[in-house]
């Protein structure tokens, strides 16, 4: 059984399709990187993959329970969002912040118990945002904002994690921090990442496999190193692409025509 | 202020504060007045009441202090408190600093309402006793209309809900305001109406709106915790588990209910509604959960001491009360927004 399963996927908005028919098998465990130009439905489709929005025709599941039959609280135990553009409320603390992963465990009206706060302890242990947890949210730059964010997605305990362009703005060390950090819950813990990503060298360096978008419909999909190769991909981009291998890592460039 | 949000000391500290300045309000309000009354004299009444100690009031220092000046403190209370509370929940249920119990048409829908029962009557003295009755049946038709337009479609966000309160409050006041224009012997009365007045409070009043104020104050000092969450948008708070929808019709619910109680009792009494959940938060930061309880206390002491304000400075006469508060709460804002960093909703 696969971790997220994407049947048949539809999203519309009026009569305009963003996605369409798309059906993907996610296995437990692994990165799977959204790739695209821009408008490709990208946003929506993991918008639906976290259960915000309805499909319009077909279902997602993961750990084989539909999305639509589950109710909000379920649906945050068993899959977080990392969003393109998060909301940082100001006057709120770092810890606070990264605790409102676990009111889909105390609930609206009880406080967090001994085993919320622990869990928001350990993960402000292991994001290094130790030393900011009584801090405004706004004071933090962004590459620490970033991993605020995705503090509260793995305060959550789910075992899949869906992140919308998660590195836009941050300069090239807090980018790749970010995904190292990420990748490393890969592998130690099973999770199960499905993100979008602008870099296509970066997207090819950390995931297992790659899934091209194109006017919400799937254009090619497979390992990294097959589709960043791929002569599909250049031609969806309308770009003309070359792979460089530096020291066994692909690397993306685009090449004036 | 620095770099972080207040702490729990500071939170308690003006918690304490808040209720020491409820009592003296409130003693404030049974004492104070043209027949002055030692505030021992009624403290060792009040003990008496329940057997202890002798009371030193007169048979008439009692009737005012117990049939005249506590209902009108009582009634104070809770609508200081309602107003209070519901526009810090409709603030943090909106996202929107601007955000008053008025929001969605309670105002205008109660006017209108109270307005027809106050003209019906032509020149007679006094308003008619059916004013409250009618004032809440305009007051929720009004929210009710307002969440059918804006609150119901899949598609609706609180933008929506605004929009459609602006709507809903301008046809209101248009009607009433014709009303009003077609019946010139009433206007006075109307006006007075409009500003809000503790005047009429009895007993009875008291009694009439307890209820509501008791279980809608709850249910929003409950909601605390759901609109600090919301504070991240509703996209975010779904995917953190919230059902935003539902919150939000609750939420809402509750907080025009009460409000709704409270206006057709004492009037359209503004600026508490908006201005002591902004106080309040600038002292305690951006927290609902220390917000709203806080402004509970902070909006029942500030409409008492207004009240007993606007009922002494220019006695035998009132001042309307609307203009007390607005006159003392934008000085004490604008001075605490001064010392304090600006704190965003």
């Amino acid at each position: 059984m696969s971790q997220v399963e994407l049947k048949e996927l539809s999203v519309s908005v009026g009569a305009k399709a963003l996605v369409a028919n798309v059906s993907l098998a996610i296995e437990a465990g692994t990165w799977c990187t959204i790739i695209g130009p821009n408008g490709a439905g990208k946003t929506s489709l993991v918008e639906a993959v976290a259960g915000l929005r309805p499909p319009s025709h077909g279902s997602v599941s993961i750990s084989g329970r539909l999305l639509s039959e589950m109710n909000e609280r379920e649906r945050a135990r068993t899959v977080a969002l990392v969003p393109q553009h998060p909301v940082v409320p100001s006057g709120m603390t770092v810890y606070d912040y990264v605790a409102l992963g676990r009111i889909a465990y105390h609930g609206l009206f009880r406080a967090a118990s001994p085993d919320d706060r622990r869990i928001t302890d350990s993960v402000l242990e292991r994001l290094s945002l130790d030393e900011f947890r009584d801090r405004d949210v706004i004071t933090l730059s962004g590459g620490e904002r970033q991993r605020m964010v995705l503090g509260r997605a793995f305060a959550q305990s789910t075992m899949v994690i869906v992140l919308d362009e998660p590195i836009t703005g941050l300069d090239l060390r807090h980018q790749m921090e970010l995904l190292e950090l990420l990748k490393s819950e890969v592998a130690e813990c099973g999770l199960t990442v499905v993100a979008t990503l602008h870099d296509l060298t970066l997207a090819g360096q950390f995931a297992d496999r790659l899934v091209l978008l194109d006017r919400g419909e799937v254009v090619l999909d497979g390992p990294a190193a097959v589709v960043v190769r791929s002569d599909e991909l250049a031609s969806r981009y309308g770009m003309n692409l070359r792979v460089v291998d530096v020291d066994g890592a692909d690397v993306v460039v685009p090449v004036r025509r | 202020m620095g770099a972080n949000p207040p702490t729990r000391r500071r939170v308690a500290i003006v918690a304490m504060l808040s209720i020491a300045g409820l009592c003296v309000a409130a003693v404030g309000g049974l004492v104070i007045g043209p027949t002055s009354i030692s505030a021992w004299h009624v403290i060792g009444d009040a003990f008496s009441r329940v057997g202890i100690g002798h009371s030193r009031l007169s048979a008439l220092q009692s009737t005012i202090v117990w049939q005249l000046r506590a209902p009108r403190m009582v009634l104070g209370l809770f609508a200081g408190a309602m107003l209070a509370v519901a526009g810090g929940t409709y603030q943090g249920v909106f996202r929107n600093p601007l955000a008053d119990p008025y929001l969605l048409g309670v105002a205008a829908g109660a006017g209108l309402g109270a307005t027809f029962a106050i003209v019906d009557v032509g020149h007679g003295p006094g308003t008619p006793t059916w004013t409250p009755l009618l004032a809440f049946v305009g007051a929720m038709t009004a929210v009710t209309v307002t969440w059918l337009i804006g609150g119901r479609s899949m598609r609706s966000n609180a933008a929506t809900l605004i929009l459609a309160g602006v709507a809903v409050s301008s046809l209101l006041t248009s009607a009433q305001t014709f009303l009003q224009q077609q019946s010139t012997g009433s206007i006075a009365r109307v006006y007075i109406w409009l500003l809000g007045s503790l005047a009429s409070a009895s007993w009875h009043s008291v009694w009439m709106v307890l209820p509501y104020v008791a279980v809608c104050a709850v249910v929003c000092v409950a909601a605390g915790r759901a609109l600090d969450v919301m504070s991240v948008g509703e996209d975010e708070s779904r995917s953190l588990g919230v059902p935003v929808r539902r919150v939000r019709f609750v939420v809402i619910a509750a907080s025009s209910l009460g409000t709704a109680a409270i206006v057709s009792a004492v009037g359209l009494i503004g600026f508490v509604g908006i201005i002591v959940p902004h106080i309040v938060r600038l002292l305690v930061g951006t927290s609902y959960r220390r917000i709203l309880p806080i402004s509970v206390i902070v909006g029942a002491a500030f409409l008492v001491f207004a009240d007993t304000i606007a009922r002494t400075v220019m006695a035998p006469s009132e001042l309307p009360l609307g203009v007390v508060t607005a006159l003392v709460g934008a000085p004490v804002f604008v001075l605490i927004l001064s010392l304090r960093r600006p704190v965003a909703v």
